[in-house]
């Protein structure tokens, strides 16, 4: 029962979206506004989603597909491997990844030679850089280093590998220098990204001529599309709404129930106790004999025995065990006459 | 309807827990649904699914050993309900409910004994009939999405699975449910190659493509460039299943998911039904009907909870026919509502499932003529003409996008996952046209690690947080197995005997072919 409640909560937390980021995430969210984001327009958001009773998306399907691993733990009783991975693969790299139109997650890895060389050539000034992310803003363009729309610096430490990084950007490309910036403004590239293209968070503006559909029967189809029903109020209100659920870093609490089939607990107190009572019910006679119990006939063990067990209800149980020998001739009963009450009592003290 | 499961066999282990996840499906899910599609051919009431079988879940029920457990397992599970029967005898609510699953499990061991134990054969015999529509998915369910700066590892999933589908099924696959609905754009080259014709996506896919869709997710669009169609899901039908507000699957008359006697029952007399060292699990055997919001459960009433999903198949489908008629209103044009489940939420989960889902497809065949049930392919070839787009990155997870798979619980893995879809993209290059057998086979079997390595079910179990030790286990695992092929087969030094040991447990996908990895 233990278990089974770890797993329920750890589901209810999951789909209120209250599972705490990793810190990585929550420390590259706080630099990251620091440094340029917009704070007040964040803020803002972050408000609005304070909404009741809202859905995320894909919350029942991320539980219901839980349901298929629901397990305990296993005991651990590998094989153990001799090696862990590596921390390194001797690559050069950084890699951006997509996690929703707003997010996009930087992983990167850089050779110690590499470091080594940037060393020798910027001498003192390499002790004294700032390592940054540069984040550059390079939609519809092809990207030479010199021609983004747009950049943002993210400060980070020495050692971390990885970083989330906010771009507010939806619908744009993006591409990633991991570099130094030395005392006197020049920025170093040590490494570069690929390059990713953060999703739409709403329709597309371009509507192609040959298809052009009048605007209001768009947001008809729109709000259907997510379930919204004919007479529901679609368009803007809807895509606002649609906005915040999916957008990032977020905590919805609209999500009270994840439906009935999660049990709820008083909500006060986790205290709880269950009991019921089984009946154990034995004996023993000549291995041939035919034995009822209640009148329905039941097996002996090869030795004459047998044991039978009863889930036992509040009342009377009246059992006639009655045992007849093979040649017919003798009969025995004995009657257990059982009869279960239960009381229940809550004390809670102040 | 997505059927999925992980690859979970372990020859090395007497007893697996993670290997229930099959046996439970099997006796909740997919035999339930072979039956009433077995009673819907001998009523005669015609009926079209599009059913996805993952190509780890064919292997798995095609798997010898895996089917020698099965039968060990419901073996067991008879057994208990006999005892149930027993025990409940001064409790007839019970009793009753003892006896029904008794019932169901002796059914569930008769069809997988008539169907040679292979179950996938009796999948295939409704496709051949007409009935379902079989789609593939990627080889182990990997997130393309998050593969993507690695896309000879999507090919690889998207052959991998094709290939073991025309084996298995004796024809090519027409469409693929992507794993977890995950779309990025581009990756529809890559099912064309594998000459896929049609894929899912949920609702802001085709919503958010560029440029906007003419008749919104109710017709389906051609990817731009490769004319791969897209089918996108309708929410609003989506919703009446899934919603935990307003969804069916949380009527109080429905059975209670989490009331199962391997928790509820006294130790010693459950001992026998659960784990070998003690940890309680699920038997399937549950008494209680949801009942209400309190923890405290009512007896389960089958009577009750068959009306109800009688009911909600009526409500369904009256929904579906308003819908329709609204959109057909000012659509000018047949739409189509795709409404896509998780399999296993059918009977699993939702325990009324595949009653409702009967109750459904007998209604759309009898009560209406408004509506039918049809597969893509069939509204392909009455639709051919459709809008040219380019769907938008999405997947069906938490909040829509790649978050589930990419957060601080699981975002590790991704560093190593890439390295080693970079050095079996090396190894390809280098070893192309060895005549070597013993190189070909380590290199086979280094794709399988990599494979099995990026089922998204590692991912999706880190991202829940709790039962994590499996899943970091297999994701180590296999790229431990990978790491050490790689640097086996790299210096020329292959150790037979624990590649032959590799081969054993980690056998899916016997005919693979490490040239797909390009």
């Amino acid at each position: 029962m233990a278990i089974l409640r770890r797993v329920k909560d750890k589901l209810k937390k999951m789909i209120k979206g209250e599972k705490k980021a990793s810190t990585r995430t929550s420390t590259s969210r706080f630099s990251a506004k620091k440094i340029l984001r917009s704070i007040p327009e964040r803020l803002k958001r972050k408000e609005a989603l304070k909404e009741p009773k809202r859905e995320i998306l894909g919350a029942r399907e991320t539980a219901v597909g839980q349901t298929k691993f629901s397990h305990p733990e296993t005991p651990k009783r590998y094989r153990a491997m001799p090696q862990d991975l590596p921390s390194q693969y001797g690559q050069d790299k950084l890699i951006l990844q997509v996690r929703d139109p707003w997010w996009i997650h930087s992983y990167w890895e850089v050779r110690g030679d590499t470091l080594e060389r940037f060393k020798e050539q910027l001498k003192d000034q390499f002790y004294k850089a700032k390592r940054l992310l540069r984040v550059y803003d390079v939609s519809h363009i092809i990207f030479d280093g010199k021609n983004a729309h747009r950049f943002f610096d993210i400060e980070i430490n020495d050692y971390a590998t990885s970083w989330y990084i906010d771009t507010a950007g939806p619908g744009r490309s993006w591409c990633v220098d991991y570099g130094l910036l030395l005392p006197d403004g020049t920025f170093v590239t040590i490494l570069r990204s690929n390059t990713v293209y953060t999703p739409l968070e709403g329709p597309s503006w371009i509507t192609d001529e040959e298809w052009m559909i009048p605007e209001e029967m768009f947001a008809r189809l729109y709000g259907m599309g997510f379930g919204l029903g004919q007479s529901s109020p679609v368009g803007k209100a809807w895509q606002e709404r649609i906005k915040h659920v999916l957008s990032s870093g977020m905590s919805s609490p609209g999500i009270a129930s994840m439906a009935s089939p999660v049990k709820k607990l008083p909500k006060e107190r986790k205290f709880w106790l269950v009991v019921d009572c089984e009946l154990i019910v034995y004996g023993a006679t000549e291995p041939d004999a035919k034995v009822t119990v209640q009148d329905r006939e039941i097996k002996l063990r090869p030795d004459g025995t047998f044991t039978l067990r009863f889930a036992l209800p509040d009342g009377k149980q009246v059992i006639p065990v009655k045992a007849v020998s093979s040649d017919q001739i003798e009969e025995r009963t004995i009657t257990p006459i059982v009869s279960r009450e239960t009381k229940n009592s809550i004390l809670v003290k102040e | 309807m997505h059927g999925h499961l992980p690859y979970v066999r372990h020859p090395e282990h007497e007893d697996f827990l993670e290997e229930d996840w099959l046996y439970e499906g099997i006796t909740e899910t997919y035999i339930p649904l072979i039956s009433m599609y077995e009673k819907l051919v001998e009523d005669g009431v015609d009926f079209r699914l599009t059913m996805t079988l993952s190509p780890t879940l064919i292997s798995m029920l095609s798997d010898p050993l895996l089917q020698e457990r099965y039968l060990k397992h419901i073996n067991r599970l008879i057994e208990l309900a006999h005892k149930e029967i027993e025990r409940t005898t001064w409790q007839p609510p019970f009793q009753h409910l003892a006896i029904t699953y008794l019932n169901q499990f002796c059914k569930a061991r008769e069809t997988f004994e008539r169907y040679g134990r292979n179950l996938v054969t009796a999948f295939k015999k409704f496709q051949d009939m007409g009935k379902l529509e079989i789609i593939t998915c990627g080889a182990t369910h990997g997130y393309f999405p998050l593969m993507d700066v690695c896309r000879e590892s999507v090919r690889a999933q998207v052959k991998v699975a094709a290939n073991h589908y025309e084996k298995v099924f004796g024809r090519r696959p027409i469409g693929i449910w992507l794993p977890e609905c995950g779309y990025h754009p581009g990756h529809d080259e890559i099912l064309k190659e594998a000459g896929i014709r049609y894929f899912f996506t949920d609702s802001h896919g085709v919503l958010h493509g560029n440029p906007r869709p003419k008749y919104g997710v109710f017709a389906p669009v051609y990817c731009k460039g490769t004319g791969v169609a897209c089918f996108a899901r309708d929410l609003e039908s989506s919703k009446q299943v899934w919603s935990s507000i307003e969804g069916y699957p949380g009527d109080y008359n429905y059975r209670e998911f989490y009331r199962d006697v391997g928790f509820d029952l006294e130790f010693e007399y459950i001992k026998p039904y659960i784990h070998p060292d003690g940890i309680r699990i699920n038997t399937g055997i549950k008494y209680y009907r949801i009942t209400g919001t309190s923890n405290i459960k009512e007896p389960y009433v089958p009577q009750w909870a068959r009306e109800r999903a009688a009911d909600h198949a009526g409500n369904f489908m009256f929904n579906r026919q308003k819908q329709v008629e609204y959109l057909y209103d000012f659509m000018q044009k047949k739409p189509i509502l795709v409404s896509p489940y998780d399999a296993e939420l059918f009977g699993h989960w939702w325990y009324e499932g595949p009653q409702w889902l009967d109750f459904l497809i007998r209604k759309i065949a009898f009560d209406q003529d408004q509506i039918r049930l049809i597969t893509p392919s069939e509204y392909l070839a009455e639709n051919p003409r459709n809008q040219v787009i380019t769907p938008s990155q999405s997947s069906w997870g938490w909040k829509g996008y790649s978050e589930m798979w990419l957060q601080g619980s699981n975002d590790w893995v991704y560093r190593h996952l890439h390295a080693a879809s970079g050095r079996m993209t090396e190894l390809t290059k280098q070893f192309q046209h060895t005549s070597d057998n013993l190189v070909r086979r380590a290199l086979n079997q280094a794709l399988r690690e990599l494979l099995l390595a990026q089922s998204s079910d590692w991912g999706f179990i880190l991202g829940t947080g709790t039962h994590t030790n499996y899943a970091v286990k297999r994701t180590k695992d296999h790229l431990l197995r990978f790491t050490r092929l790689y640097e086996d087969i790299k210096s020329n030094s292959i150790d037979q005997d624990w590649l032959a040991d590799i081969e054993y447990k980690d056998n899916v996908f016997p005919d693979i072919d490490f040239r797909v990895h390009q």
